[in-house]
């Protein structure tokens, strides 16, 4: 009970102090950090003999915050408090120079506390609550540089994204809860059947969109607008984590059709965000399509209904992208810019910082004995074994071939180039990436004994499996040390740069509303005027343009590629999805703004206008109770 | 005996009623600290005497005033919410001419919410409409500028209207059930046309109280014109006052004669038009006010429900106590920042503390868990859902987000950088200690809410 109260109040308790004293925020951050790890390793070790812990507060009545922490839940808080301990330590080297410090640490850290409110949450309505609050903490913090050129933009379009995608979360929440009688999560995991297919599919929407599955991986990419120990912890172990980890802890409940759902949506992720990795320009755009990516290998292993391996692969990954995004950060605090082109050579100037990176890299690839090697086997193995692996295997080497070769050409770039002067030393950006560096090179060997700790038994891999990771990972590695992205993307190179616009229509529905919220809000805000209607309207229109070129650029590529074959039939079915779905969208917020301005029409100020407007009301009030006594 | 009991279970009700006199008496005297020292006592005695009387389900004089649970938890709400309103009425009008004869009128109009409250019977509903109306229309003509003058007399005749149709279409129901009390309405069984028009008188009267679409016309331009502590306080205490009324009237009315359908429109189109109306709003005092108006969709969702789920009445106690802390304190805070949009420009930067309460206002407003707003909606969207009505609370989902539109617009320039001024004012002392009180109750009563009448 204390344990996890101190997990979830320390890091609340550090930012709300960082916010209100507005000094020396580092080490309060740190503080409450080591706080919150002390509270989780405590957790770990109460919970490693077999029994949980529980804790139940009032709320509402019959509604209590349920927080349990089991194997599963303390094993994930664990990791959440390690990798936040060691962003925040690295942060406290990244941010020295910002004005802005308090309100940085102070939003991180209350980021930590609702992402362990999250994890521990045994029930719906607590996980919900946690939920929106990270949603809305990952808009403040993508947002922190709010003064810069496009960062409230793409706050925005993380914040509509993810915001959708709760719905789903919502719905299957009230659904589980209505057919179950109570709110709590592990109670309504006994659901079958029908609503129990309904409900996985919901919860699926849910973490597409946390987890940034395709269609819905654009946002990711965008967020990297934020400084780079949120997108450390925020976009790799995290928030990010979020929908993996909400499938994770209903895999139980899940029937057969929602898995192999599961497992397509996870599996064409980890294809096609693999290739936006490949053909990134940037370091960390790089890195986030990666992260897309292993969350749809996650997502296969789920669908495979081998959770635990997720599990496994969410930890390694969790230590090895935080790992390689400090890395990340520290070229980028030299080189001031994440762009591939700019970073040439930037590993040669930092040594010590490029084999960290590398070694992370590797560990990602999938080389022995690191991290993810063992995971990703644990994956492949469940592929393998799964009733549809016809499906799930070929995704899941593909997805591994890929993981190698971007990792291996983001090492090529930073090691071939001309090295610079480094500016400075970076002792602690060092020492917070330096631990996440050896976590990822070890935790293969936890492995085992938490398998037993979680009650899972993982098939022995054999030689096969193990054989043919290596083998994927080796290839991918070479291939993407060899090969310039252009040479081994061919014609899939411009659509994979650009998101893949076809792929992601998603955006259609999603990021138009975001302008049609601007637009809604730019009648009577001066600030909105200058930006949106004379610089959004104007630009938004010519991103439309392009958009529509590129969508035609990216089909013409296909067609060369894919044939003449069938083109007729794809450009009606294109048009008529984007057409109609831009119509209805525009139309909708036209139809809004027109009501808006309509209502504020009615209220003309003349008064006996407005009583032949309530002598109407009561009209048709009337007019209703006449009526609905037939109805009855 | 019987006159005894009467009166002591009317305690609160006559203390407030002999402040309110002695409040008038000081004002004689020009001694405005005296009538708030006054008020203030007699509100906190009120809610005194009200605490041992919760648990209490009587009436007294006959059945035509109730003391009850939705009483009790009225005064509980309304008392506190008047209190802090007089203290915004000081830290406003402060030192002005006539100061001491507005606190009385806020007295005495929250008198005659208590009656609306407790009605039991037409002509307390009758006395309870008139009391808070008389009284808010001086209230609102109190600068003598046009602005308010004018919004004054469009606020009388809206009453004048609304009120004769409402005595009107009583006469109705006193026909056919041969009394006056509202528990004699289950008579009425069969007699569809004679309950209809009882009906409608009802909606009328209370539907102009509690600014329900297309009666809430006078709503904008009355808080617009008044002072915005006057604003505040028509806002949260009469909207409250009318929904307890609502309350107590159809708790007591057969379900099958086709209201709750009638009212389910009506609070489909009343929060959907409030917030469609302030998302296109440029003054901040008109925004609130019409996201109140939206506002009282939700507290309708609760008396659709009356009588067919168990979360129908906590829910509108519920609510009405979060709405009247989370209102109060957004008026609060209009109050130190300026009257316009363009006011709150930085304000979150300049003023960091009154910024977050501000923005714990906006999301409880919005409904975002777990603050109190939420739990107050959670229970109106689960009273709809259990009366049946799955597509009302659809619809209050779906403007939830339309909410969120209109409430981002106040929260993403304050924390713009600006270089507007905000100093503080004069009476700040008094309005940031209403914010403290708002945004703790707004805070933490949510997470408390097992302490609330539950269903």
């Amino acid at each position: 009970m204390i344990w996890l109260a101190l997990t979830i109040l320390a890091p609340l308790g550090a930012g709300l102090t960082a916010l209100a004293l507005r000094r020396a925020p580092e080490a309060i951050a740190l503080i409450g950090a080591a706080l919150g790890l002390a509270g989780a390793i405590a957790l770990f070790a109460g919970v490693a003999g077999g029994t949980d812990i529980t804790a139940s507060l009032p709320f509402l009545p019959d509604l209590p915050i349920r927080l349990v922490a089991s194997p599963l839940t303390a094993t994930l808080a664990l990791v959440v408090a390690t990798v936040a301990a060691m962003v925040l330590t690295y942060a406290a080297g990244y941010m020295a120079q910002d004005p802005e410090r308090p309100r940085f640490f102070g939003t991180m850290l209350m980021f930590v506390a609702a992402m362990q409110l999250l994890v521990l949450s045994g029930d719906w309505i607590t996980l919900l609550a946690a939920w929106e609050m990270i949603g809305f903490a990952s808009y403040l913090l993508i947002g922190f540089w709010h003064g810069r050129n496009g960062v409230p933009g793409a706050a925005m379009r993380a914040f509509l994204y993810t915001r959708t995608a709760d719905l789903g979360l919502y719905l299957a929440a009230f659904l589980l809860i209505g057919i179950a009688g109570t709110s709590e999560i592990s109670a309504t995991l006994a659901t079958t059947g029908t609503p129990a297919l309904i409900a996985g599919l919901l919860l699926l929407f849910a973490a597409m969109g946390k987890s940034a599955q395709v269609p819905m991986q654009d946002w990711l990419m965008r967020a990297m607008a934020g400084p780079t120990p949120v997108s450390a912890l925020l976009h790799s172990a995290t928030l990010v984590a979020a929908g993996a980890i909400l499938l994770i802890r209903t895999a139980p409940m899940l029937p057969g059709g929602a898995l192999l759902a599961i497992g397509i949506v996870g599996g064409a992720t980890a294809v096609i965000a693999g290739l936006m990795a490949l053909a990134a320009t940037d370091l960390k755009r790089l890195l986030a399509a990666s992260t897309a990516s292993q969350y749809g290998l996650m997502l296969i292993a789920v669908g495979a209904g081998v959770p635990i391996a997720a599990l496994l692969h969410l930890i390694a990954h969790a230590a090895i992208k935080s790992a390689l995004f400090l890395g990340a950060g520290v070229f980028q605090h030299d080189r001031e810019s994440t762009d591939l082109d700019t970073l040439a050579g930037a590993g040669r100037t930092r040594p010590g910082i490029f084999a960290g990176f590398a070694v992370a890299a590797l560990a990602l690839a999938g080389l022995p004995p690191l991290a993810a090697f063992y995971s990703k086997d644990a994956i492949l193995a469940a592929a393998l074994d799964s009733p549809s692996a016809a499906w799930l295997l070929p995704l899941a080497l593909a997805g591994s071939v890929l993981t190698g070769a971007y990792m291996g050409r983001a090492l090529k770039v930073l090691w071939s180039g001309t090295p610079e002067k480094p500016h400075d030393p970076v002792p602690l950006m060092a020492v917070g990436m330096g631990v996440l560096v050896a976590l990822a090179a070890t935790l293969g060997l936890v492995f085992k004994p938490l398998e037993a700790m979680l009650g899972a038994h993982l098939a022995e891999p054999g030689w096969i499996v193990p054989a043919m990771g290596l083998a994927v990972g080796l290839a991918g590695l070479a291939l993407g040390w060899l090969l310039a992205p252009a040479r081994l993307l061919g014609p899939l190179l411009a659509p994979a740069r650009n998101g893949f616009p076809l792929a992601g229509g998603m955006d259609a529905l999603v990021v138009r509303p975001t302008l049609a919220l601007a637009r809604l809000c730019d009648r009577l805000d001066a600030w909105i005027i200058r930006r949106v209607v004379l610089g959004g309207i104007v630009a938004g229109t010519q991103a439309l343009s392009r958009r529509i070129e590129r969508a035609e650029d990216s089909l013409l590529a296909l067609l060369n590629a894919v044939g003449r074959l069938n083109l007729s039939l794809g450009l009606a079915s294109l048009r008529f999805d984007r057409d109609t779905i831009d119509r209805a969208i525009f139309g909708l917020v036209d139809r809004t703004i027109a009501l808006g301005t309509r209502a504020r029409r009615l209220q003309s100020g003349l008064i006996h206008r407005e009583m032949a407007l309530t002598v109407a009301g009561i009209a048709l009030v009337t007019g209703v109770l006449l009526a609905a006594p037939f109805y009855f | 005996m019987e006159m005894g009991r009467d009166l002591a279970l009317l305690a609160p009700e006559l203390t407030l009623a002999a402040a309110a006199m002695l409040m008038i008496v000081a004002e004689m005297f020009r001694a405005a600290r005296l009538v708030l020292a006054i008020g203030l006592a007699g509100l906190a005695a009120a809610t005194i005497l009200t605490l041992p009387m919760l648990s209490v389900d009587a009436t007294v004089f006959g059945g035509t005033y109730r003391i009850d649970l939705i009483s009790g938890w009225a005064k509980l709400i309304l008392l506190p919410g008047t209190a802090l309103s007089l203290l915004l009425v000081r830290a406003e009008i402060a030192g002005r001419p006539r100061e001491g004869s507005v606190q009385s009128l806020v007295v005495l109009v929250t008198l005659g919410a208590l009656m609306l409250s407790g009605a039991g019977d037409m002509m307390v509903v009758v006395i309870g409409v008139v009391m808070t109306g008389l009284g808010s229309f001086a209230l609102v003509a109190w600068p003598r500028d046009d602005a308010a003058t004018e919004a004054a007399m469009k606020y009388l005749v809206f009453g004048a209207v609304t009120g004769s149709v409402m005595i009107y279409g009583l006469t109705f129901w006193f026909g056919g059930t041969g009394s006056t009390l509202f528990s004699e309405l289950g008579q009425l069984q069969g007699q569809t046309l004679v309950t209809i028009a009882g009906l409608i008188a009802i909606i009328v009267g209370l539907g102009y109280k509690g600014s329900l679409v297309p009666f809430h016309f006078w709503a904008p331009d009355a808080y617009q014109g008044a002072p915005v502590s006057i604003a505040a306080y028509l806002s949260v205490i009469t909207k409250a006052a009318a929904f307890f009324a609502f309350a107590q009237v159809l708790r007591d009315l057969p379900r099958d004669g086709g209201w709750p359908l009638a009212l389910a429109v009506i609070a489909a189109a009343t929060m959907t038009y409030g917030y469609l109306a302030a998302l296109v709003q440029t003054n901040l005092v008109r925004l609130i006010a019409y996201s109140s108006v939206a506002q009282s969709g939700y507290f309708l969702m609760g008396v659709v429900a009356l009588g067919a789920s168990g979360f129908a009445v906590p829910g509108i106690l519920v609510f009405a106590a979060a709405y009247v802390a989370m209102n109060l304190g957004a008026f609060a805070v209009v109050l130190l920042a300026g009257r316009d949009l363009g006011d709150l420009e930085g304000f979150g930067r300049t003023r960091p503390w009154l910024g977050a309460a501000m923005v714990v206002f906006l999301l409880s407003l919005t409904g975002i868990p777990p603050l109190f707003g939420f739990v107050g909606k959670f229970y109106l969207l689960s009273a709809a859902v259990e009366a049946g009505y799955l597509w009302l609370a659809i619809i209050g989902v779906l403007n939830s987000v339309l909410a969120l539109g209109v409430y981002l617009r106040l929260m993403v320039p304050m924390y713009r950088t600006s270089s507007t001024e905000h100093p503080s004012e004069v009476g700040a002392v008094l309005t940031q200690g209403t914010v403290v009180v708002t945004v703790l109750a707004t805070l933490l009563i949510g997470l408390a809410a097992g302490i609330l009448p539950g269903p």
